[in-house]
C-alpha cells in the first residue's frame, strides 16, 4: 500500500513538474512575443546583438555545417539510388531524394547540430548567469535582460536554423541533380517539375514553419533551462542535461507532428 | 547586510553579490548603461565608458574581461559601472569582500578623489574593519 502511494505521489510530483515547466516555458515565450511587438525592443543595441547571435550561431559554423551536409546528402542519395535501381523505381528517385532529404532529413539534422553547438553553449551560459548572480547585476543596472540576452538568441536561433536548413536543402538539391542527372542540362526540366510538385504552398509554408519551431526549440528551451537553475555552481551540469533532453524530445515531437500532418 | 540589498533605485551599489557580465570586456560591461538606459548609439556609448576608465585612472583594463582581472581591476569597473548610473546616491557594500589585494580604505579614497561625482559615497562594512578607515583617515 505504502509503495502504491509513494508511487502516486511520485508521478503527480513528476506530472507538476512538467507543468510547471510548460508553463514557465509558455510564460517566458509570451513574453517574449509581446517584447517583440514592442517598438522600443527595436533599438540599434537589440539589433546588433541579434547580429552577433546569428553570426555565432550560424555564418561562423558555415564551411562546417555545409561540408557536412555535402557528405550526408551524397550518402543518403547515393541509397536512394542505388535502392531505387534495385526495385525499378528509378522514375520516384527524385522524388523521394527531396522528399527524404530536403524536407524531412536535413532541417531535423540542422536543428540538432544547432542544438549540440549553440544550445548547449546558451543553456550553459544562462545557468552561469543565473548562478553568479550576474542576471541580478544587470536588473539591478536596469538593463533588461530579456532584451539584451534572451531575445536576441531566440531570433538568432529561428533565423539561423530557417536559413541554415534552406542552404542544405539547396545543396542537397544540387547534389541530388548531379548524381541522377549528371553535369548537363538534360535533366534540368523534369527535374524542375519534380521540385514545383512537391513545393506547393502548404509544403513550403509548413517547412518554414517547422524549421522556425526547431529554431525557438533550441534556444527558448535551454533558456528557460538555466533560468530554472538554483544559484549553486554544482547545479550547472544538472540544469544543461536536463535543458539538453528537453530540447531533444522538442525536436523529435516536432518531426514527428510535422511527418503524422503530412503523411498521416 | 540584507539592508543594503534591499537600498533603493536611487542607489547604485557596487557589491560582491552584483558581478560584471563574464563575457564581456570592461569597457562593454560599463557602456551597456548609456547603450539600453540612454539610448546612446554604440559609438557614443563605448566613448562615455572609455571617459570613465580614463577618469578613475584604469584606461588599459578596457579590453579585460572580469576573469583576466585583478580584484582591483574588476572593483574599479564595478565602480564605474555604478558611477556611470549617474544615481544620487553610491553604495559600496563590503569592499574587503571585493578588494583583498590592496589596503583598501585608501584605494577607494584615491578613486573618490578622481572620479566625477556630484552624490555621496556610502561605504558599509563590518565593525571591526573600522580600524582600516581611522588608519586611511590618519594617514591623509
Amino acid at each position: 500500500m505504502n509503495f502504491l502511494a509513494a508511487s502516486i505521489e511520485s508521478l503527480g510530483a513528476k506530472v507538476v513538474g512538467w507543468f510547471t515547466v510548460g508553463y514557465a516555458m509558455f510564460a517566458f515565450l509570451a513574453q517574449a512575443g509581446l517584447l517583440l511587438l514592442d517598438r522600443t525592443t527595436w533599438n540599434r543595441a537589440t539589433f546588433n546583438v541579434v547580429i552577433k547571435q546569428v553570426y555565432f550561431t550560424a555564418v561562423q559554423i558555415l564551411h562546417v555545417f555545409l561540408g557536412y551536409t555535402l557528405v550526408i546528402s551524397w550518402l543518403i542519395i547515393s541509397i536512394i539510388l542505388s535502392t531505387a535501381r534495385d526495385f525499378g523505381l528509378t522514375a520516384f528517385a527524385s522524388e523521394m531524394t527531396i522528399r527524404v532529404l530536403v524536407l524531412e532529413l536535413l532541417p531535423f539534422l540542422t536543428a540538432l547540430f544547432v542544438a549540440l553547438r549553440s544550445g548547449s553553449a546558451i543553456n550553459t551560459e544562462v545557468a552561469l548567469m543565473q548562478v553568479n548572480n550576474e542576471l541580478d547585476a544587470l536588473a539591478h543596472c536596469k538593463v533588461p535582460p530579456m532584451q539584451f540576452e534572451f531575445l536576441p538568441r531566440l531570433i538568432g536561433g529561428v533565423v539561423s536554423v530557417v536559413i541554415l536548413a534552406g542552404l542544405a536543402g539547396l545543396l542537397a538539391l544540387l547534389m541530388g541533380y548531379l548524381a541522377i542527372y549528371g553535369i548537363g542540362t538534360a535533366g534540368f526540366e523534369p527535374y524542375t517539375q519534380t521540385i514545383a510538385k512537391i513545393f506547393d504552398f502548404t509544403i513550403l509554408a509548413g517547412l518554414i514553419v517547422k524549421c522556425a519551431l526547431f529554431g525557438l526549440a533550441v534556444t527558448l528551451i535551454p533558456v528557460t533551462a538555466g533560468l530554472e537553475t538554483p544559484k549553486k555552481l554544482f547545479m550547472v551540469p544538472v540544469s544543461v542535461l536536463r535543458g539538453m533532453m528537453r530540447v531533444f524530445f522538442a525536436i523529435v515531437t516536432i518531426e514527428v507532428v510535422s511527418l503524422a500532418l503530412k503523411y498521416v | 547586510m540584507a539592508a543594503v540589498a534591499a537600498l533603493p533605485d536611487d542607489v547604485a551599489r557596487v557589491a560582491l553579490e552584483l558581478p560584471l557580465r563574464a563575457n564581456l570586456s570592461a569597457l562593454d560591461n560599463i557602456a551597456l548603461i548609456p547603450l539600453y538606459q540612454r539610448h546612446y548609439d554604440a559609438a557614443e556609448s563605448t566613448r562615455q565608458a572609455q571617459a570613465m576608465l580614463d577618469q578613475l585612472g584604469y584606461a588599459e583594463i578596457a579590453l579585460l574581461r572580469d576573469p583576466d582581472m585583478t580584484p582591483a581591476q574588476r572593483f574599479v569597473t564595478q565602480l564605474a559601472r555604478a558611477l556611470i548610473l549617474k544615481r544620487p546616491r553610491l553604495v559600496i557594500d563590503r569592499p574587503g569582500a571585493m578588494l583583498y589585494d590592496v589596503p583598501y580604505p585608501a584605494f577607494i579614497g584615491q578613486l573618490a578623489s578622481r572620479a566625477d561625482m556630484t552624490g555621496t559615497w556610502e561605504i558599509y562594512d563590518f565593525s571591526w574593519n573600522q580600524v582600516l578607515y581611522n588608519q586611511a583617515l590618519d594617514s591623509e
